[in-house]
Parts: structure tokens; sequence; C-alpha cells
């Protein structure tokens, strides 16, 4: 029913006021007086909202009445109203790509407020230019794949956990991908949550139990993803299972080895304040309840072997194991690391004992944790009479992390309130520039904490320096408000380290071909309107790994995360836009430029009768041009944008 | 400028700040002479903990920043404790805004010497500069420990070279120093 390419040219142009965000600069009457001159062009006219029901509504009668088979409009970015027009002139019985848009208000209205007389003259330049493409516009046909009913998620904190939990409750397949030995991620660390005082463990454990229960999800722990191949509905995942040399199936979690085991070394999940065994699990509740040997410590003495006895769990001669996976979308939520406070050296960490991090604090605090929630200070293990919290450390300082860690503040208030708690007599003091209690229920938490008799200072501490003989600390800072330098001796320090996105998002994030903002963070598709998709198709963001956010930010990704990652999978398949890279088998050499310069992984080089040549996988190809612009001998065009479509532009542009 | 700050003072009119009291094009200026993110100060203090100069007097880094974001122009011209910077450049090592601080304190006491809010010591020894070529002129305790150690009574320098001193004169009175210093007699 589309009509093709084929006949002559007969095209309309409709200008957009946009209201006056462009007939307020552009001589819009001028401008579709203009288009009239030009060749192929049968009717143009101008309207208040091109994009409202009217409008559109305009646009199709004038198909009708006029006969026009090719469509310009004048009006906003393609951005915002390229899919609304496309739909217009499909539903006047055109293809949707014989339409081409003009951008007279991004790049030119609101970019020449001041100069009206040029602005109306580079609006008809644009017009002419969008006519002249548009002469040469040909159909295409957008083409359907099917969706693969399954979804990887990539980081078992609680991004994943409730992102896998929502997908797993919507019927949906989910293969939970954690590198450390049990989920839980950066949560399950903590000793309580902020500003309600909800302990972390009580309310995250049943969520992890949730996982290792659901039928429908398979979690792989103590796993990698190394490889992601494919696109949007179709991809495949390479999982590699590392040896726990512990078998999954046959441990209990009873932990008689880890009673016997001799080798004792620091556990990193209580960062360096507890210890654990070689043969470990690291925390009590952790999930799933496997042992795990650390074999750069173990020494191969048996006597786990021994303890465990008739259940021969464990296994020495485990090797790493490979899982293939095929899904349809993807969940990065691969979390933060803290900033490591050493780049600060002015204010000591790792030289003075006594200086510990914030995460280091909640394991201190924690019940579960190496001290069974006794507050003491690493120099002597007895109770801090005063403390110093320090805010910012590394955090909104362009000398390290330009951004708010957004978390810092909170939490920083919650740890003053658990000391004012367990030592009553305790002195408190926080270090601030700015208070930042921006969520529901968290100014009112500041609120409490400074009635607690919590001393705040608004200062930034500029230096430590510590007594030899008591290990106490002397914080400096100034009292801005005093307009005083002021020197506190603490008997402990805490340092609000700011967060960084974890290190192993980055060959994850190469793997699938996304792309990090300047924070190295990952981004987002829009900041606003798809804070969970990236620009690949079918991989979506949920928690830290986006951006610093607390934890009911994160849930809330999270979830929409999953509902983003769901929509393919329920719908059962997607429509492939059809501007695409075009090979030309007669032309292309195989010299494999292109496979280099695409950023999507979407051309490849295979052989083809004997004969290297380029092939485009066109799920995965998003028509950016950039292998037909590298492309030396002319082989590659991109659909839409052909080398002849452009050179008209250019051409009219020129000639005008 | 009108309606300068004074803490302590008497009337209550005179201690409020009136926007008519602020230039906010100071900053400005000193922003295209170089100190380029002066406007991006958030107050946190942190140069006035790391002066080791403010430690034992008056000095307060973070006011001068202040003041200079205001556009309070007189009053930290005037101001006696720009001088007490030692340059040490903690402050500039430790801002988390990458303000140049110690970049920004010489900058003002050049406006400060110019617009005639130099101190008299400073003065003094520039008109020692101006007339003899040395911020610190030899006198005849150290010609007599030179001589003692063999060396000429005079160094070979201005004070030994008269064209050479004309040659100070001269830069002197191009750049108008001459005129600032001697003036002011």
């Amino acid at each position: 029913m589309s009509k093709s390419g084929g006949e002559e040219p007969r095209i309309g142009v409709f200008v957009c006021h946009c209201g006056t965000n462009i007939a307020g600069v552009v001589d819009v009457k001028e401008v579709a007086e203009y288009a009239k001159t030009l060749p192929n062009v049968v009717y143009a006219t101008d309207y208040v909202y091109m994009c409202s029901d009217p409008g559109q509504e305009l646009i199709k009668q004038a198909i009708k009445e006029h006969n026009l088979n090719r469509i310009v409009v004048a009006a906003c970015s393609p951005r915002l109203h390229e899919l609304t027009f496309r739909r217009t002139v499909s539903e006047a019985g055109l293809n949707p790509f014989l339409f081409e848009q003009a951008n007279i208000r991004e790049q030119n209205s609101w970019v020449h407020m001041d100069n009206p007389e040029e602005a109306t003259r580079k609006a008809k330049d644009l017009v002419r230019m969008a006519v002249a493409k548009a002469r040469l516009l040909e159909p295409l046909e957008p083409k359907e794949v099917p969706v693969e009913p399954a979804v990887l998620v990539i980081g078992g904190g609680i991004a994943g956990i409730q992102a896998s939990l929502d997908l797993a409750n919507k019927g949906i397949r989910v293969y939970l991908v954690e590198k450390e030995p049990s989920i839980g991620g950066n949560m399950i660390r903590l000793d309580k949550t902020f500003p309600t005082l909800d302990c972390s463990a009580c309310i995250l454990t049943p969520k992890m139990v949730d996982v290792s229960r659901h039928p429908n999800i398979t979690l792989y722990a103590y796993s990698e993803v190394v490889e992601v191949d494919g696109y949007i509905g179709n991809f495949d995942v390479k999982i590699l299972k590392k040896p726990r040399y512990v078998r999954e199936d046959r441990c209990t979690g009873c932990g008689k080895c880890a009673e016997v085991c001799p080798v004792t070394v620091p556990n990193e999940f209580d960062l360096g304040l507890g210890p654990r065994k070689a043969i470990y699990i690291p925390f009590p509740q952790a999930v799933p309840a496997v042992y795990t040997i650390d074999m750069d410590h173990c020494i191969k003495c048996g006597l786990c072997v021994k303890a465990c006895g008739e259940l021969e769990a464990i296994d020495f001669d485990q090797k790493p194991e490979e899982v293939n996976v095929k899904v349809g979308t993807i969940i990065v939520a691969t979390g933060f690391e803290l900033f490591d406070a050493r780049q600060k050296p002015e204010y000591g960490y790792g030289i003075y004992q006594n200086v510990i991090t914030s995460l280091q604090f909640e394991r201190l605090v924690n019940a579960s944790g190496p001290t069974g929630g006794q507050i003491v200070r690493p120099s002597d293990g007895k109770p801090p009479k005063s403390v110093a919290i320090l805010l910012c450390v590394g955090s909104r300082d362009q000398k390290a992390l330009p951004y708010c860690s957004r978390i810092c503040c909170m939490y920083s208030l919650k740890h003053a309130h658990q000391i004012k708690e367990k030592i009553p007599d305790a002195e408190v003091y926080i270090l601030y520039m700015d208070i930042r209690s921006f969520g529901k229920g968290y100014e009112e938490f500041y609120n409490r904490v400074q009635h607690e008799g919590v001393k705040l200072i608004r200062g930034r501490a500029s230096e430590i320096w510590e007594d030899p003989e008591t290990k106490n600390l002397i914080v400096r800072a100034e009292d801005t408000f005093l307009g005083k330098p002021v020197e506190l001796e603490v008997e402990m320090v805490i340092l609000a380290t700011g967060v960084i996105p974890n290190p192993a998002t980055e060959p994850i994030r190469k793997a699938l071909f996304i792309t990090q903002s300047p924070d190295g963070f990952l981004l987002e598709a829009h900041p606003k309107l798809n804070p969970m998709s990236t620009t690949v198709d079918g991989i979506y963001l949920a928690g830290m790994c986006q951006g610093p956010k607390d934890i009911p930010d994160t849930v809330a990704q999270a979830s929409a995360a999953a509902s983003a990652a769901s929509i393919p999978i329920l719908q059962g398949k997607i429509v492939i836009e059809p501007i695409v890279a075009n090979v030309d088998e007669n032309l292309c050499g195989g010299c494999g430029i292109c496979e280099s310069v695409c950023p999507y992984g979407a051309v490849t080089v295979e052989e083809v009768g004997g004969k290297r040549k380029a092939r485009v996988n066109e799920a995965k190809c998003k028509g950016c041009g950039s292998c037909g612009a590298a492309c030396p001998s002319g082989a590659i065009t991109v659909l839409h944008f052909k080398d002849d479509q452009i050179l008209a532009q250019v051409d009219a542009l020129l000639t005008g | 400028m009108a309606g300068v700050i004074r803490c302590g003072c008497m009337s209550i009119t005179q201690s409020v700040v009136k926007a008519e009291d602020l230039d906010l094009s100071f900053a400005k200026t000193l922003e295209q002479l170089g100190i380029e993110r002066v406007l991006t100060c958030m107050q946190c203090g942190t140069c006035t903990a790391s002066c080791p100069s403010g430690r034992y007097a008056a000095y307060r880094t973070r006011l001068v920043l202040r003041k200079v974001l205001l556009g309070l122009r007189e009053e930290i011209l005037s101001d006696p404790d720009l001088w007490l910077c030692t340059t040490c450049y903690n402050c500039q090592e430790r801002c988390p805004r990458r303000i140049d601080v110690v970049d920004l304190i010489i900058v003002l006491r050049n406006m400060a010497f110019a617009t005639g809010h130099a101190r008299e010591r400073h003065v003094q020894i520039s008109r020692f500069f101006v007339e003899t070529g040395h911020l610190v002129p030899i006198n005849e305790e150290n010609m007599k420990k030179r001589r003692e150690l063999g060396l000429s009574e005079k160094p070979p320098t201005t004070h030994s070279f008269p064209k050479a001193l004309e040659e100070v004169k001269a830069l002197a009175s191009y750049f108008g120093f001459d005129k600032i210093v001697l003036g002011e007699r």
C-alpha cells in the first residue's frame, strides 16, 4: 500500500511556528512562500504547532488533496518529533521514510535570537537542503526480530537483586551473575540505613533468600561475564564460573572446614578489620551458603577435607567452568567502590591507625562485624571518647572527584547518631561544607542528630596529624561561621570517602559497547526521561553504576530497569530501524577498516565464496555512518543517508 | 566606594551591606588577570585552615576570597592582613576548587600597591630600590666586612656601575613604579 519512490517527486513543505519559539525569530510565512519556489515543491504552508493533532491533520489532508509523495517539515530537532511525523505520513498512506525534517529551532531560532533576518535566511537554506534530499528519498521497510525471553543481570547487590526479583516475578527467566562468593553487594556490609535506622541485613537478607529460592532465577555467584555477543532480543553471553574448590551441590554451609583451617588472613568483606580462614564464607548470611577456598593462601593441608567427611564437598581439582546463555535484554548493576582515601595524604589514612573510612566504621558498628558491634579504635581496641567525621573526602573536589557522592552527608549523620547511642559521653564532630539532606525524612533526621548534641562545624578539614604518644589525632579546619581556625584533638577520625564506579565495570562496559560519562559512571540514554537505559538497545542500568545514589533511589531505578528490560520480552519481537549500513559486495575489498571503526560491533568481515567481505548485523547497527565514511572503496552506504542524498543537500546549500 | 563594612562599628545602618556596596565586576576583573576559577569559591575554609600564617596572626584567606567575590575592593586592598601571606602555597595545593589562591593574593597586592595601599615599610624598601637598585643597599658595616674578607668594597652591582643604576631607574620610570613609590613622600 505504500507509495514507492519511483515516480516524479511531489513535495509538500510544512513550516512550524512552534508558538513563538520559531515564529518569534524566523519569518515563517516568508519561508513557506520561498519553499513554493523550489523545484518539485507543489505545496507549502505554515502552522502554529505542526506536531499538534490539527497540525498533523493538515499534513494528511495536503497529502491527499495535492497527491504529495514526499514531505518536509521545518520545525524542531528530529530527535523530538521525527517519529511523530513519520507516523503522520504513514497514516496518510506514504512510506514513513519519505519524510525529511529540517531543524529550524535548536539549530536556528534558538541560537540566532538576536538576528531575525539572518535566521530567516538560514531557515530558507535549511528548507532548500531538506527539499533537495527529499527528492532522492527512498522507501524503507523496518524489520522484525524475535526476542529471547530471558534477562541477564550483572551484579548481585541490592540493584541486581531488586531487578532480578521483579523480572522473575513477572515470569521471566533471569540469569544473575555476581563476581563475589555471595550476593548482597555493599548494602549487606551496612549496619543500619538512614533515615529510618532499619537494620540493613534484616531488610536485605529476605530478598537474598528469595533470589536463591526463586524458580525463575539462576544464580551464578563467584562468576564473571566474560563475553557478550549479539543485539537486542538475541544476546549470547559467556559466563565464567570461577573454581571455589568446594562443590556447590554438596556443601551445606556447616562451617566445620573453616573451624579446622589453620590459615588466617584479613577478611576483605570487613575491609581488613577482621580475620577469615583460607576456606571461608564472607559473612554468616551469605547466599549461596557455600564455602570458598582462597587458593592464594591455602596450604593444602587437607584438614578441611577430613572435617567435611562424608559430604566430600571439597575438590582441590575444580576447574573454571564456562556457561553459555541466551538472553533478550541485559541489566548492568555493577555498583560502586569507595574512593581511595590515600589519595588525600593530608588526612593520613593508611598512616595513622585511628583514621578509618566510613565503610570500615559500618563493619565496626555492625553486630555481625569483627567487633560484634562494639565501636573501638584500631590502635588500642578502646571505645573512643571523641570522634571527628570528615565529609567530602574526595567528593566535590576538582583535584579528585568533581561530583557530590550524595550519600555521605546522610550516612555520616547516621554514624554520629550511632556513636552517641553506643558511647553516650563521646563528643562527635562533623566537619562539613554543606549538609545535603534532600530525601524524604532526611532533613528531619539531620534535625534529630543536631538535637542529640553532635557538633557540626562548617568547614572542610585541611589536615590531620597524630600525637605519636596517645595515637590521638589533631584535626585542623576553619570554623567558617566563627571565621577562626580550629584544632580538634580526637581519639578517632572517620573519613566520609566518596564513591567511584566499581573498577570491575570497565571490562563489562567494553564488552557491551555502552558508554560512560566524564565522571566514569555509565551513561544513561537520557538524564531525565530515560535514566535507566543505555544508548545500546536492550541494555539497561540499575543503581550506583550509573551514578551515586542511596538505597531508595537504587531500588527505584532497579525496578524501572526491570520494567524496561521486560518490555521487548513481553512484546516478543522488536522492530529494527531500517536506517542501517549497506555493503555493496562488488565494491568491498574486505580490508576491515569498517570493522575497526564500528562503535557497536555491528560490522564484521567474513569469508563469502572464498573472498573477505564486510557484513552488517542490521540489529546491532545504529546507522551512525562511521563505516561508510571510513570505507576506502565507497562500498558502504548508510540507507536514508546515502552519498547522493547528502551531496544533494551540500549542493543545495552552496548553490542557493 | 560607598559603605565599606566594618565589624564592631557603632552605627547600625553602616553595618548593613547594600547591593550598591558590591562590585561584582571585581571578581571578573581578577578572572581576566589569570585567576580563572576565582568565581567557583565555595567558602569551605580549607585555605584558612591550611595557612601557617593564619595560625599565628589574624590573616584569614577565605575572607579575602569572600570579599573578592562580593567586590569589596577598598576593604581588601586597604587591609593590612593582605601582606601577611608567606606565599607557601599550602592553600593553593589543597583548594578543592583548584583556585590559584596565592597567585590571587599576589595580584591583589599589586593592585593595592598601585592604588596607594602599600605598607609604609614596603614603600621604604621600594624607594631604596628606585634610588640605589637594591632593596637593601650597602652600608658602612657591610663595606667593612667585605674589606676584611678581601672583597671589593662594593659588590659588582648598581653600587659599582652607575650606568646600570640608570637602567634600573629607566625601567622603574617606564612602568610608573617610581611615581607610586616616590610620590608617597
